[in-house]
Parts: structure tokens; C-alpha cells; sequence
């Protein structure tokens, strides 16, 4: 869980991307942009005009494998960001390559090679199609690719099992209970096996104990296969435990770009920190977030803290510690020092 | 006090629209009355500043009918192929079997109840002695039926696709819709020429908006996401529509075929009046006209059978799940056909049957005695209403009020007393604060003393652009005003205002009584448990059949239209009045209890303001039910549009044909828009 550059090509590369609604928005756009400096201005140009701009001027990597969060209140954009990737919506400006090809050029029969191969998504309120059962339903995209009806039933099956679903295949989604829906829209998104697995809010219609549960199974599926995953959320907890990498929106732009715990602890503005106040930080940040890597002072104590605790656990260990205690990494080597009073600083939950 | 030397621009500024809207109406009429002595060009549209349109559109629909008719004839004469075979058929196939397959139907659709409900409703068809006329009518319902749901499914779904053609397409819909069925007869008659065809074609062109709507409406209503799903699948743009969002409309889909198929059948039945095919409308038609009452009862009777059951069966298949067993219904086909294999020759034409004849017999005669000896009861209601109601509404108290009929004349010394009155009335409720519905009072005597028909046309142009200007803005009332100046310059606004005024009493009439039945059906779950069935049986029921009863007992002339019109057009009203009263949300009905408001308070707070916008559609769709049963109702004896539509369907005149339906579609779409802009306005002030 590192936020180092990008190495090769990333899986899914976002420039410049602007999504604006109302009449003529392509050349009211370019226009704005001529009239004005910054994208926060060519914004406010646009919204004065009575033109709405969802999303602004969005730039980002995902690279592959990597579970990348995008999280914001209803309205930030995020809904329209990721129909903006998927193209369900048709962006105004910008590029969005994936593996470096870019998809607002592809023509039609192109993209839909793209999503009967490449891509699966998930949608909140599952996206069902209500005539067809569970199998059907999983089976669908396989039927887009043409396959025999006995290859599609394999596979739908397959998949079934996998989001536990065994035994509901021949069940109608006005049978299912919420929990179970969104488990079928997981096996259909998921049936014809794509790199890039798109999520929209997929959780967020269910209770708070089923979606748990779901985001359990959810990172388990997610270790054995390694997709590309673009997760929106507006549950700041759902980001802070899915998330390799969280992208904050608001208003349509991207406020900050980071990992679970620098968004924690290094919010870029209030609007960010006002997410995390609730957030206990120790849960997420982990000790490399407040290492000293400079020469060690006297060390009396060492209540042998590894790099990979987080905040919380090393806080347990070194409760009644006042010096300076060491940080040993997985090496066995000494990676550096922390001084316990920063543990109990960065845990405190911002009270303003 | 500085508010009192406001000059007078800066008060009109600060009446809300709806007084300012009352007080130019206010302003005009009272010019109008003023001048009306000394101009002839008040009231009525002054005949010089009319243009010969009818003429102009006859002359030209000849000349382009000319061109097509060839093309049309060959159509036509194809037509004629699937539904003589579809006739015959019918006609041939042993009824037992026709019977059986309807209850098997019946039972697979809605088990025990339609499956009852089928064999009993055939089986008093069969006893009528009119099944080879049902089987008549049922031929053309089943051969323009695909052809109307093929053609609207097409028609949905290019609307559905192209978001430029939509508006468009949606206009013609409602236009098709709005123009009066009789009107559709005339240029299909010159156009297909007499016969059963012309129905055909007719009824096919008429069903087809219901399904058309139904389907663009199951489509867009399909879930976004469910679309998504679809696009994200990768399917190509044929895909999702056959594989995803096709099905996933087919209930609505579904209640589109539903009422493409009552459409249909009314229609068949209504375009029995141009002849010429021995089916139960013109069975109905015929015994009305030789005043043989018990017999069109009984016939009227075999295709209210006839329509009650094709929509019970096709709205369950429509809206429910459920299936029954299909085996039961495989046994039950298996009996009949072995019922009419070994019965053959001892099964009786059911052309022949008369099992009914003494019943309709003894109908007739108690009937004959029963107008006999309640003639006079029956007259005085007549009278009383046509001297007391209708006729003081259609020509104004001036004109009514007679010594014969009131006991005294009236005078013009009566006409200031009434003004004076009113506007003492008027200035007291404005005063108190209502300014707007103080206005209304002057306005609302000075229409009953000058009567609908007489109104100047001035009047009638400010009050109605006045009123849209209230209900949707200066777009709706350059609308307004185009269109009732485009029916004035046609020559046709004496008989457009003659229309407006029994449609309009009819419609007064439905919202009080339809407003009081809803209200009571809110309230009393026994009344609803009456009144239900009652309104499902109404709104069934094809608006000939209407004819009959109100025929029985007050003859032709202008109360028995009146009595048919609200017949039909009262359903809705009940029906949306006790919607709205009972669906108020729960929470807010708990927030009022526990503010301690009363049962009637509640009523009157809480559930009446709640329910006005769909209140108001319901009025819209009286509107809309009225206009449609006044063009009917023009067969038994109205003035005004729906008289010379009829007339022009005898002299084969398509100018007036035309003009004159299309005026009628004007008064019913003006009607709709500024209810509905009402409507919207309530909504909106509601947040809903």
C-alpha cells in the first residue's frame, strides 16, 4: 500500500476530463475556458451561463490491480465521473485512456467490444433485468459474447457460487432480498471475467450489517482476482477499509488524492478533514505515517513496534512510554523512531 | 398613508395573476354589454370577417384524396382478404368450441372468476340470438387490433429512439386522440369507400395512439440502471431494446394492448353507423331508431358482454403474475371439442336462438308501461331541468326566463338589480380580501344573464386567454387565442359555443356530483365497495351503448345528451376525487391527529389541499371524456360541432368533417391545457 508513482502504463489514465450538462455545452465550454485562467473560473463562467458542470477538470491514474476509491456527498460528481470512464455519459472534454487506448474516440462497435470483454460494472440500485432469473441475469453479457447456452449456464453458475448465491439461480430478482440483488449484480459484472470492474456505490441501498458483510466478501473476491477496480462511495468508512488509493470530490472537482491514511491524517482543507473527524485515525493510519528516520536519540524502551502496526496497536504497546521507542521493519532491520506522545497526537479526533 | 396615494398602475402590480387575470375579463365583459346595443358586431363573430376555410380543406382533401385513393383502394380491397377469412371463421366455428376456448382462457388468466365470468357472458350472447352479429364484430376487432399494436409498437418505439421526432409524434398522438371518433369516419369513407373496411382501417388507426403511448411511456419508464446494465453488457442498440428493455416495459406494453383493444371495439361499434355490415352496432343503431327499446337493450347488453370480457381477461393478463393451471384449461378445450364433434347435428344455429325473446318481450312491455304511466314524472324532470337549468345556461336568463315557463319576463330592470347585486356581492369579498374570487362573482352573473351561447365574442377570447394566462403563462395564452380565433374565422364559433355550453354543464354537473360521489367513496369504504364496480362497468361500457337508456326514457333531444355525457364522463371524476382524498401520505395524516385536528378538519387541512392536483386531473379527463361522448351524442338529437360532424359523415362533407373535428379537438386540448397547467401549478406549489 505504497503511493509511489505509477510504473508502465497505467490501467485506467484520466485527463483534463470535464462533463458538462445544459444546451451546446461543448462550445460553451471552450469558450469559457478561453475567457478564463483556471478550471475553478471556467466552472463558475459555465454555471453563470446556467450550464451545470458536474465534473471538472479531472485528472488521475489507476493502475492495475490497484482498488482505486472515488468518495464524495450526493451531487460532488462522482456518479458522473465514473460514467464518464464507463461512457455511459458522453464527457465534454478531456481523454480517458484504458491501457492506453483512448475510449472517447473508440467507435461504437469498438466500445462495444470493450464492454463485452474489458469492463463489468455494478450499480447501486443493482440494474437488474427483472424478466430474466438469477442465471439469466449473471448469463447476459456471456450472450452478448455469443456463447452456446450450455457454455453460458457453466460459467453463470460458476459465478454464482463464487458470491454465494448457490441455489437462488433459477429465482427472479423480485424474489431477492437487497443483499442478494447486489449479489447478482456482482456475478453479472463479473461473468465475462474484464480487467476493469467499475462499482457504483454498490453498497450504499443496503442495510448496515448486510453491507458489511458484502464489503467482507467483497475484499475477499478482490484477493484472488486482482482487478482494476473503480469503487465510488459516499461513506467515508467504506472508502477508509476498501480503498488502496481514495479520490475526494466535491462540486465536481477532485479535492485531494491519497491514500486511506494521508487522507486521515494530512486532509488538504476543512472540506476533507470535516470527512475524517469522525474517522478514529489510528484504525488507518499505520506507524510509517509519523516515523522519524533521522538519528535516533537515547532509546531506553522497546516495546518492539513493527512498521506495518497501526497507530492503535503501537499506541497499546507504549502506553505508559515517554522516550523515544524504535520502529523495526519486516527486515528485522531498525527502520527509524517514534515518539509515543505523536501516537497520541495523531490519534486524537478533531474536535473544532 | 402612504399605500393610499399609490397611483392606480402600482395596485393592479400588486394583485395576485389570478385577480388581475378576473379583473381585464371583469373590464371587457362589461365594455362588451355596454356596446352590445349599438354594434352588430357583438355577439356573435360577425359572418363578414369569416373565411370559407371548410370549404378550402374540402376542396383540397378531394383533390389530394383524388391522388390516393387508388393506393387506398388497393389497401382497402387486401384488408377485406384476412377479415372476411377471420369472419368466416368465427361465423363457422361450432360455438361450443368459441365458448370453451374463451372460459379455458378465462381460467388460465384469472382461474375460477373469469373463467365464470366468460361462459356466462358467452353464454348470454348465445341466448340473445346475436352471436353471428358478435361474431361480426369481434372479426373486425381481431383483424385491426395486430394491426393497431404493430403500428403503435413501431410508432413507441421511433419516438422512444429519436428524441427530435418525440415532440412531434407526441403532439399527433394527442391530436389523434382528441379529434372526436365520428370525425375519423368522413375522409375514410371517401377515401376506402362503404363497407365493413372503412371500420377496420378506422379502428386500427384509432387504437393504435393507446398502445403507442403505452409503450414509449413502459420504456422510458424502465429503470436507468436496468439500461446500463444493458449498455455495459455490451449489447448493440437492437439488443437492448429486444433483449432488455422491451421486457422489461411488457406490463405497460401489456396495458397498452388492453386498451388498444376496448379502443377498438368502440370504435367497431361506432363506425356501425356508416352500415352496410350486419354487426351488433348497427343492430343497437337500428333497433334505436325503430324505438325498440328491449330489443337494443339486449343488444347493447351483448356488447357491454362483449367488452367486459376481452378487458377483464386482457387487463389480468396485463397487470398480474399469477397464472392458473394450464392443464384445467387444456380439459376444458378438450370438452368442447368434443362437444361440438358429437353434437354436431344436434347443436342449434346460434343465429336461431331466442332463448331471450319472451324476457326482452315482457322488458319492452313493462318498459312501454312504465313510460306510460311515469310519462308525466318523467317529463316534469325533463322540463324542469331543460327551463330551470339547461336553457337559461345555453341562452341566459334574458332569453329563459318567460312568463310560460317562470311565471313572469324578465326585464331589464331584473338585469341591473342582478348586476347590482353581484357586484355589492364581489366588492364584499374582495374587501375582505379575496380579491380575485370577488371578481369572479360579477363575472359569473353576467354569464348567466347573457347565457353561454349569446356570450360576446370578445368576452370569451379575453376570459379564456385571461384564464390560460393564469394556468401557464403568455405561451399558453398566444395558444388559446390562435386556436379559438382560427375556429372564428372558420365560420364555426355559433356552434363551437353551443358545444362549450352542454359539455360545459355536463362537466359542472360531473364535477359536483362526481366531487360529492368521490368524497363519500373516500369516506365510507361501503359506498366505494358500491360505487367501484359501478365506475368499472361505466368506463367499460362503449360510449354508444350510453345511448340507450337515456333514449328509454326522455327521448331525443338535449337533456338525454346531457344525461349521457355525465354518464360516461363522471367516472374519472369519482374516481380521482377518492384517490386523492385516500392517498395522502400516512405521516402527514399522523402529524394532523396529533395535532388534534378532527376527522373533518383533516378532511378539509389536510387531505383535500393534498389532493387537489390529482383532483384536477380527474376534471381534465372529464373534460377530455365529455367532448368525446358529445360528438356521440350528437345521434340522438345535440346542436353545435358534434351535430355537423355527424352531419358531414351523411353528406360525405370532408371539409366540414374536418373543420368541424378539429374545432372540437381545439375546445377539448384548450380544456386540457389550462386544467393541466392548473394541475401543475398545484403540484408544483406542493412540492410533488
Amino acid at each position: 500500500m505504497t503511493a509511489s508513482a505509477p510504473t508502465g502504463t497505467p490501467a485506467i489514465a484520466v485527463e483534463g476530463l470535464w462533463q458538462v450538462f445544459g444546451n451546446d455545452a461543448k462550445t460553451r465550454l471552450k469558450d469559457a475556458q478561453g475567457r478564463t485562467s483556471s478550471a475553478p473560473d471556467a466552472a463558475e463562467a459555465l454555471r453563470e451561463d446556467g450550464l451545470i458542470p458536474a465534473v471538472q477538470d479531472a485528472s488521475f491514474e489507476v493502475r492495475e490491480g490497484e482498488l482505486f476509491v472515488i468518495m464524495g456527498l450526493s451531487g460532488s460528481g462522482k456518479s458522473t465521473m465514473i460514467r464518464c470512464i464507463s461512457r455511459l455519459v458522453e464527457p465534454t472534454a478531456g481523454s480517458v485512456r484504458i491501457d492506453g487506448e483512448d475510449i472517447l474516440s473508440a467507435n461504437a462497435k469498438r466500445l462495444i467490444e470493450l464492454r463485452r470483454k474489458k469492463l463489468g460494472m455494478v450499480f447501486q440500485h443493482f440494474g437488474l433485468f427483472p424478466h430474466m432469473s438469477v442465471a439469466d441475469n449473471v448469463a447476459f453479457p456471456l450472450k452478448m459474447l455469443g456463447q452456446s447456452r450450455s457454455e453460458r449456464r457453466t460459467r453463470a453458475l460458476e459465478v454464482i457460487e463464487m458470491v454465494g448465491l448457490t441455489g437462488r439461480e433459477d429465482a427472479y430478482p423480485r424474489e431477492l432480498s437487497g443483499g442478494q440483488k447486489q449479489r447478482v449484480g456482482i456475478a453479472r459484472s463479473l461473468a465475462a471475467n474484464p480487467d476493469i470492474w467499475f462499482l457504483d456505490e454498490p453498497f450504499s441501498a443496503l442495510d448496515p450489517l448486510i453491507r458489511r458483510q458484502l464489503q467482507d466478501e467483497f475484499l475477499k473476491i478482490q484477493s484472488t482476482l486482482h482487478k482494476t477496480i473503480v469503487f465510488i462511495t459516499h461513506d467515508i468508512s467504506e472508502a477508509l477499509k476498501l480503498a488502496d488509493r481514495i479520490a475526494i470530490m466535491r462540486d465536481g472537482k477532485i479535492v485531494q488524492i491519497g491514500t486511506p491514511a494521508q487522507i486521515v491524517l494530512n486532509p488538504v482543507d476543512d472540506y476533507v478533514r470535516e470527512f475524517s473527524r469522525d474517522v478514529a485515525k489510528g484504525r488507518h493510519a499505520r506507524l510509517e505515517s509519523v516515523l522519524h528516520t533521522d538519528t535516533p536519540p537515547t532509546m531506553p524502551d522497546d516495546p518492539k513496534l513493527r512498521l506495518d502496526m497501526t497507530l492503535e496497536e503501537a499506541l497499546a504497546s507504549c502506553m505508559s512510554l515517554y522516550e523515544p521507542v524504535p520502529v523495526w521493519g519486516s527486515d528485522g532491520q531498525m527502520a527509524g523512531y517514534i515518539h509515543p506522545s505523536d501516537l497520541a497526537k495523531a490519534l486524537q479526533v478533531d474536535r473544532t | 398613508m402612504s399605500d393610499v396615494s399609490l397611483p392606480a398602475p402600482s395596485i393592479v402590480a400588486r394583485l395576485t395573476p389570478g385577480a388581475r387575470a378576473a379583473l381585464l375579463t371583469l373590464l371587457v365583459g362589461a365594455i362588451c354589454l355596454l356596446l352590445e346595443s349599438s354594434t352588430d358586431l357583438l355577439p356573435v363573430w360577425p359572418e363578414a370577417w369569416t373565411l370559407p376555410v371548410t370549404e378550402w380543406i374540402g376542396v383540397s382533401l378531394e383533390w389530394l384524396f383524388d391522388i390516393i385513393r387508388p393506393a387506398m383502394r388497393l389497401i382497402s380491397a387486401v384488408l377485406e382478404y384476412p377479415m372476411v377469412w377471420v369472419n368466416w371463421l368465427l361465423v363457422n366455428t361450432p360455438w361450443p368450441l368459441i365458448i370453451g376456448a374463451t372460459v379455458a382462457l378465462g381460467w388460465y388468466a384469472g382461474g375460477l372468476s373469469l373463467a365464470l365470468m366468460s361462459g356466462v357472458g358467452l353464454g348470454f350472447v348465445l341466448a340473445s340470438g346475436y352471436w353471428i352479429e358478435g361474431m361480426n364484430t369481434l372479426a373486425l376487432v381481431f383483424v385491426s387490433v395486430p394491426l393497431a399494436l404493430t403500428l403503435g409498437l413501431l410508432i413507441g418505439i421511433w419516438s422512444n429512439e429519436s428524441a427530435r421526432a418525440r415532440p412531434w409524434i407526441e403532439a399527433t398522438l394527442d391530436l389523434m386522440q382528441t379529434v372526436p371518433t365520428f370525425a375519423y369516419l368522413t375522409p375514410l369513407l371517401l377515401l376506402f369507400g362503404f363497407g365493413p373496411v372503412v371500420g377496420l382501417i378506422a379502428s386500427a388507426i384509432y387504437a393504435a395512439p393507446p398502445m403507442a403511448r403505452n409503450t414509449l411511456l413502459g420504456l422510458q419508464r424502465v429503470e436507468a440502471e436496468v439500461k446500463e446494465a444493458g449498455v455495459m453488457s455490451g449489447a448493440t442498440r437492437l439488443q437492448q431494446l429486444v433483449q432488455v428493455e422491451i421486457p422489461a416495459a411488457a406490463t405497460q406494453i401489456m396495458i397498452g394492448v388492453n386498451q388498444a383493444l376496448m379502443a377498438a371495439l368502440s370504435m367497431v361499434i361506432i363506425a356501425a353507423v356508416i352500415g352496410g355490415f350486419d354487426d351488433i352496432g348497427w343492430e343497437v343503431l337500428l333497433t334505436m331508431r325503430q324505438a325498440n327499446f328491449g330489443q337494443s337493450l339486449l343488444a347493447g347488453l351483448v356488447i357491454v358482454v362483449f367488452a367486459i370480457i376481452i378487458d377483464r381477461i386482457s387487463a389480468r393478463m396485463a397487470t398480474s403474475r399469477d397464472r392458473f393451471d394450464v392443464r384445467i384449461s387444456w380439459i376444458i378445450l378438450a370438452v368442447a371439442i368434443a362437444a361440438s364433434v358429437l353434437a354436431w347435428a344436434a347443436l342449434p344455429a346460434p343465429g336461431e336462438m331466442a332463448i331471450l325473446a319472451p324476457t326482452v318481450e315482457a322488458v319492452d312491455g313493462a318498459l312501454t308501461s312504465f313510460t306510460r304511466s311515469a310519462g308525466t314524472t318523467l317529463d316534469s324532470i325533463k322540463n324542469n331541468a331543460m327551463f330551470y337549468g339547461l336553457l337559461p345556461l345555453r341562452i341566459g336568463l334574458d332569453g329563459a326566463v318567460l312568463p310560460f315557463t317562470w311565471g313572469f319576463s324578465w326585464t331589464a330592470n331584473m338585469s341591473y338589480a342582478l348586476f347590482a347585486v353581484a357586484g355589492a356581492l364581489g366588492l364584499a369579498v374582495a374587501m375582505s380580501g379575496r380579491v380575485a374570487f370577488g371578481l369572479c362573482i360579477p363575472i359569473v352573473a353576467g354569464i348567466l344573464e347573457t347565457g353561454v351561447s349569446d356570450l360576446p365574442w370578445p368576452f370569451v377570447l379575453v376570459g379564456l386567454g385571461a384564464v390560460a394566462w393564469v394556468a401557464g403563462g403568455w405561451k399558453l395564452t398566444r395558444l388559446v387565442v390562435i386556436l379559438m380565433l382560427a375556429i372564428a374565422i372558420a365560420g364555426l364559433w355559433p356552434r363551437a359555443m353551443l358545444s362549450l355550453y352542454l359539455c360545459g354543464a355536463a362537466v359542472l354537473a360531473c364535477a359536483v356530483l362526481g366531487g360529492l360521489l368521490g368524497l363519500l367513496s373516500a369516506v365510507s369504504r361501503p359506498a366505494w365497495a358500491v360505487i367501484r364496480p359501478v365506475c368499472d362497468m361505466l368506463q367499460t361500457i362503449p360510449l354508444f351503448v350510453f345511448l340507450i337508456p337515456v333514449l328509454m326514457f326522455f327521448q331525443i333531444g338535449e337533456f338525454s345528451a346531457f344525461l349521457a355525457i355525465i354518464a360516461y364522463a363522471i367516472v374519472p371524476m369519482i374516481r380521482y376525487t377518492r384517490h386523492g382524498l385516500v392517498t395522502t401520505p400516512p405521516e402527514m395524516l399522523e402529524a394532523a391527529v396529533s395535532s388534534g385536528a378532527t376527522e373533518w378538519q383533516i378532511m378539509r387541512e389536510v387531505r383535500a389541499p393534498y389532493a387537489a392536483p390529482t383532483i384536477l386531473l380527474g376534471l381534465n379527463q372529464t373534460i377530455l371524456y365529455g367532448f368525446a361522448m358529445l360528438v356521440i351524442a350528437a345521434l340522438i338529437g345535440t346542436t353545435g360541432l358534434g351535430q355537423s360532424i355527424y352531419i358531414a359523415l351523411g353528406a360525405g362533407d370532408v371539409g366540414l368533417g374536418i373543420a368541424a373535428g378539429a374545432a372540437m379537438a381545439i375546445l377539448a386540448l384548450i380544456a386540457d391545457r389550462i386544467v393541466q397547467g392548473f394541475a401543475e401549478e398545484r403540484r408544483r406549489a406542493l412540492g410533488l
